[in-house]
């Protein structure tokens, strides 16, 4: 039986989700053993002709990495999308916009004048941005169009699966890849880690009194980080409440708050809103100044509550 | 509402206990007020989620009062 047909695809993401597959270690072996990988652009040269050729359909799973900004990616999803039988949405900012979505809370025009003129590394006299098409002598010469927005996968084509994660957690890759093999798949539409928030499985959950009492709020590199307890009793601010379980509890087990890379649980459509809703509720004032005076020192809220989440959110993000 | 025309969409979130047992009472007693509160009955104020404000507004109201 010729073996199943399966293609990774990277769109606005850091590499790390291609880290992930390699991290398999040994694992990627009985995963290359079982399937027929067909386009990889990080480790195979198959180019967008060679995919444009395949058969519509062809390929039984394509796991696609990073948000979409640019026109170049949002073609080429759309592309593997009919080349695919099923559609994996890899790693946070594929799923839910992760870090890159982070520019939503500014725009296009502010992007490009930080990155092309006035960082201070930057010497730019002529101005020169980035053109979608520039004539030179040799002919036209073209770029993929830079949206104004972050997208999820999702936002853009159908989605049949989330593996969540910054990056995806290896025990939940091979859980995938076993139960695509298999047949063995859960509803359409479903997040692939389990669906209880990081406190239920968190070794610091224990230590955590029964009413969180919180009256300063600190950044990790202000206080020596108790390695027991809670961070959150410690009035370091942990996502774990409003985040998704299935990772290991790798931050923690590193001595750091977590940030919510897993994203939210199916019930949850906001975790920004979800944590500080729980959040709100930890502060030991009463009194509207004193709240104000607590809040005021969590340093860029949307960034901290939203980090990896804003294409999901209702927040969004800059009105524009 | 002699507003320029404009008419508020406003939704208040009530809480069963007392402000949505104020507004039935508004109503029995036949006090008038505008028809632009859309009424939301929770079982208490501290049962609204930020989640809900941003929801309401996202579906278009032009304020949000959380009564309790
Ligand atoms: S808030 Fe963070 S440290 Fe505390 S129990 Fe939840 S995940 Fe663990
Ligand atoms: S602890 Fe939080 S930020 Fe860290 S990997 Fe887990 S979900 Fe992601």
């Amino acid at each position: 039986m010729a073996k199943p047909k399966v293609a990774f695809y990277w769109c606005a993401s850091c590499g790390g989700c291609e880290e992930a597959i390699v991290d398999l270690a040994e694992g990627v072996l009985k995963v290359v053993e079982a399937v027929d990988i067909v386009f990889w652009p990080v480790a195979l040269d198959i180019k967008r002709k060679d995919v444009e050729a395949m058969p519509d359909g062809s390929i039984a799973v394509t796991f696609i990495n990073g948000a979409i900004r640019t026109s170049e990616q949002e073609e080429m999803v759309h592309m593997l999308r009919k080349k695919s039988g099923l559609v994996v949405a890899f790693g946070s900012c594929s799923h839910i916009g992760g870090i890159p979505a982070l520019a939503n809370l500014t725009d296009k025009a502010s992007i490009f004048k930080k990155a092309y003129s006035t960082t201070v590394t930057t010497v730019n006299p002529e101005m020169t941005y980035p053109q979608e098409s520039f004539k030179v002598k040799e002919g036209t010469l073209t770029l993929p169009k830079f949206y104004d927005h972050v997208y999820a996968l999702d936002e853009v084509i159908d989605v049949d699966y989330y593996l969540p994660g910054c990056t995806v957690p290896t025990d939940l890759i091979l859980n995938a890849v076993t139960a695509i093999l298999e047949g063995k798949l859960p509803p359409k539409g479903t997040v692939l880690s389990p669906n209880k928030s990081l406190c239920e499985t968190c070794p610091r959950n224990d230590s955590k009194p029964e009413k969180l009492k919180i009256t300063k709020i600190y950044r990790p590199w202000e206080i020596m980080i108790d390695p027991e307890k809670c961070f959150l009793e410690q009035g370091l601010i942990c996502i774990g409440p409003a985040t998704r379980t299935g990772c290991n509890e790798r931050c923690i087990s590193a001595n750091m708050p977590c940030r919510g890379c897993m994203g939210p649980t199916d019930q949850v459509t906001d975790q920004g809103a979800k944590f500080l809703s729980a959040f709100a509720s930890l502060l030991d004032v009463t009194d509207e100044k004193e709240i104000q005076k607590i809040m005021e020192q969590v340093a860029d809220p949307a960034g901290t509550f939203y980090r990896f989440s804003l294409s999901h959110s209702i927040l969004k993000g800059k009105v524009k | 509402m002699a507003n320029n025309g404009f008419s508020p969409k406003i939704v208040g979130f009530l809480c069963r206990w007392c402000s949505y047992q104020g507004a039935d009472l508004a109503g029995t007693s036949r006090i008038k007020y505008p028809p632009n509160l859309v009424p939301i009955k929770v079982m208490c104020s501290g049962r609204v989620d930020p989640s809900f404000v941003m929801k309401a507004f996202e579906m278009g109201a032009d304020a949000v009062c959380v009564f309790g």
